[in-house]
């Protein structure tokens, strides 16, 4: 798939095209519920289309204009039978201030004080309520700041004044979203601040319609909701693929040479392509895997990434280099399997529109980002990216860099031992299983909702789900943390059991991150379990293989491990011997 | 001209350039409601580069009110 930036079609386009689309068509389902104090008519087709567009079938639900409290307090209202996946809640500054948005100051600091903490507790009171009645995420806007003022230029000099008011009120929505797991805040303040209010706000429609997001922002404003759905159905994007000449540096090594290349401060394109390495660094600090895929001399371009004094980008911090003459598709098939993740996760940026189509059509399923041809766009076209959320930062992903690099490493260890069995031994793992506490929920729900690979069920889980598990006496719902002598790969290992009775246990879920198949860790960890349910008098162990496109990896698992086929699904006879695994070490907390 | 001003008619409220004539209003097209309305003003603004006053599009009661201001914009689609 490819996209462009930032330019946007208009409103009157979606909804035309709207009412051709059928949500059952997809695979994929998400319901969506949108409320608000002000008209957001619109927006709702919008989102469908972009979802249609990316495969995802969209059942939306549009709460009646400034009925937000109904809706929310009312246990017996249409939102709650709809019953959404996420429900947007955006709201308008002058319907929240009311009078006071035109004359804050009739009343007194105290007054106005009292008022703002009054009108922030209503509305954290209305997401707590929610929260409890529903298994939904929600995502609350912010206000957008005013920008002008009765005061005028000492707006500023004014204690607790009109601007002030709008920043405390979203200060305090902000710290309630920290402590609420299931609560997001949407900045809309940001969202009007970066296209500007005078673009955004459009004094006809309002006066017309109520409408405060004038026609042609909706769809922007869709782009900006679909940054919370893409994670929800876990279609975040894991790495980004560089091309190296014209997209990380300006110039061509192997012409300009190491000194001609443009990667500089002392000109306007040197500093655009320093700043675009630096957002890449950013988004890699915070999990993004970063791969190079360029047609190059590889000594020339691996003495700028070593030794240019003005990279940002250094080997540290690709977790893939394929830096050769072959194809780029070529290379991009040995990237996907090196680094174990599934092309759909992956981001391409190439400055060459040719190797663009090229990757696109032949690997559609990669996002193909069109790159301006001006790299002074570079940085803004991959701020718009949508693609890069998690709904969490779990420790995994602020780690996830430098485990590529232990992988890289392990690999080069493997090719110096005499055998498997060897390697495995010298490895030294130790997994220790842990329990779904409040640090280990988070990246439980996100291992479900990301792991394509080893995963026996597939089944997708949100935190809440897994929260809730987890209070089940007829549950059992743990995790594994694997380390080794290059490092620690953090939680891995996902598994969920129901105790169905006395004498059978069914595995729900049981799941392994890519990047630790084939270690003999997920017999260690499944034996485990199998011990524990012996002990409890345990006969049978059920399971069942549910294949999906990609789940290949998991295929012969049961049957490897011993289980034997009945109808739809596998037993493990118990009485049988457990096989213990004695090349790692297994702890259980 | 006109074809083009039709055409923004035709798409924004789902009905068959056949059907739309200079008489056509609110009262003809069912699903000419105040927000297809609003859309419509921002089709034909775009589209022809102009924009309207409040009064101008609150005075608007079928398609000859609109060639009517479009011609006060310079704008003749019945050329």
């Amino acid at each position: 798939m490819k996209i462009s930036m930032v330019i946007e079609e208009k409103l009157s386009v979606y909804i035309t095209k709207s009412k051709k689309l059928n949500p059952s068509n997809f695979q994929k389902k998400i319901k969506i519920a949108l409320l608000s104090n002000f008209t957001l008519d619109g927006l709702n087709e919008t989102i469908s289309v972009k979802c249609a567009d990316i495969q995802i079938g969209c059942n939306a639900f549009t709460g009646g204009y400034n009925q937000y409290n109904e809706e929310i307090l009312n246990d017996k209202s249409n939102l709650y039978s709809f019953s959404p996946d996420i429900c947007f809640l955006i709201l308008d500054t002058r319907k929240i201030l009311g009078d006071l948005f035109f004359s804050p100051y009739n009343l007194s600091v105290e007054k106005r004080r009292e008022f703002i903490q009054n009108k922030v507790d209503e509305l954290i009171n209305l997401v707590k309520s929610f929260i409890e009645k529903s298994n939904s995420k929600l995502a609350v806007s912010n206000l957008v700041v005013p920008t002008s003022s009765p005061y005028g230029i000492i707006e500023a000099k004014t204690s607790y004044g009109l601007q002030e008011m709008v920043h405390d009120f979203n200060q305090k929505l902000s710290n309630m979203c920290k402590d609420e797991d299931s609560a997001y805040l949407y900045d809309l303040n940001g969202f009007v601040a970066r296209f500007g209010q005078n673009n955004v706000f459009d004094y006809r429609q309002y006066f017309f319609g109520d409408v405060k997001i004038s026609l042609n922002y909706i769809p922007f404003l869709a782009n900006e909701l679909l940054g919370f759905i893409k994670p929800i159905l876990g279609l975040s994007k894991k790495c980004i693929v560089l091309d190296l000449d014209n997209t990380l540096w300006g110039g061509i090594v192997g012409e300009d040479g190491f000194n001609g290349i443009k990667l500089g401060h002392n000109d306007p394109i040197g500093r655009a392509f320093i700043e675009f390495q630096k957002y890449l660094l950013s988004l890699h600090e915070r999990g993004i895997i970063l791969a190079v895929n360029s047609k190059n001399n590889p000594e020339d371009a691996m003495k700028v990434i070593k030794d240019h004094p003005n990279m940002i980008l250094r080997e540290e911090h690709f977790a893939c280099l394929k830096i050769n003459w072959n194809d780029k598709v070529t290379n991009f098939y040995e990237i996907a399997q090196e680094l174990n993740i599934g092309l759909d996760s992956m981001v391409f940026l190439d400055d060459d529109q040719v190797n663009r189509g090229f990757v696109g059509t032949s690997i559609p399923e990669v996002l193909t980002v069109e790159l301006p041809n001006d790299p002074s766009l570079y940085v803004p076209t991959l701020t718009e990216l949508n693609d890069f959320n998690v709904l969490k930062i779990t420790e995994e992903d602020k780690k996830r860099g430098k485990m590529y690099l232990q992988e890289r490493k392990r690999i080069e260890f493997k090719k110096n031992v005499p055998n498997f069995e060897e390697y495995l031994k010298q490895l030294n793992i130790k997994v220790r299983i842990k329990k779904a506490t409040d640090f280990t929920i988070p990246r439980i729900s996100q291992l479900t909702l990301k792991t394509n690979q080893f995963n026996l069920t597939t089944k997708r889980y949100q935190e809440e789900d897994v929260r809730k598990f987890s209070q089940d006496k007829k549950k059992i719902i743990g995790c594994a943390q694997v380390e080794d002598k290059f490092g620690d790969n953090g939680i891995t290992n996902v598994f969920i059991i129901d105790k169905e009775n006395e004498r059978e246990w069914v595995i729900d879920t049981f799941l392994l991150s890519c990047r630790i198949i084939g270690r003999g860790i997920e017999h260690a960890i499944l034996s485990q379990i199998f011990k524990d349910a012996k002990n409890e008098g345990v006969k049978k162990i059920k399971a069942y293989f549910i294949p999906s496109k990609k789940n290949k990896p998991a295929e012969t698992f049961l049957p490897d491990f011993g289980f034997r086929k009945e109808d739809d699904y596998w037993i493990y006879d118990l009485n049988n011997a457990v096989k213990s695994s004695n090349h790692l070490m297994l702890e259980v907390e | 001209m006109s074809e083009k001003l039709y055409n923004i008619i035709s798409k924004v409220f789902s009905v068959p350039i056949t059907e739309i004539n200079d008489e056509s209003g609110p009262e003809t097209i069912e699903s000419w409601d105040s927000f297809n309305g609003l859309i419509l003003v921002d089709d034909i603004e775009s589209n022809f580069n102009v924009k309207f006053t409040v009064s101008e599009i609150t005075d608007v009661k079928n398609i000859s009110d609109i060639k009517r201001h479009l011609k006060n914009h310079g704008i003749n689609v019945d050329e």
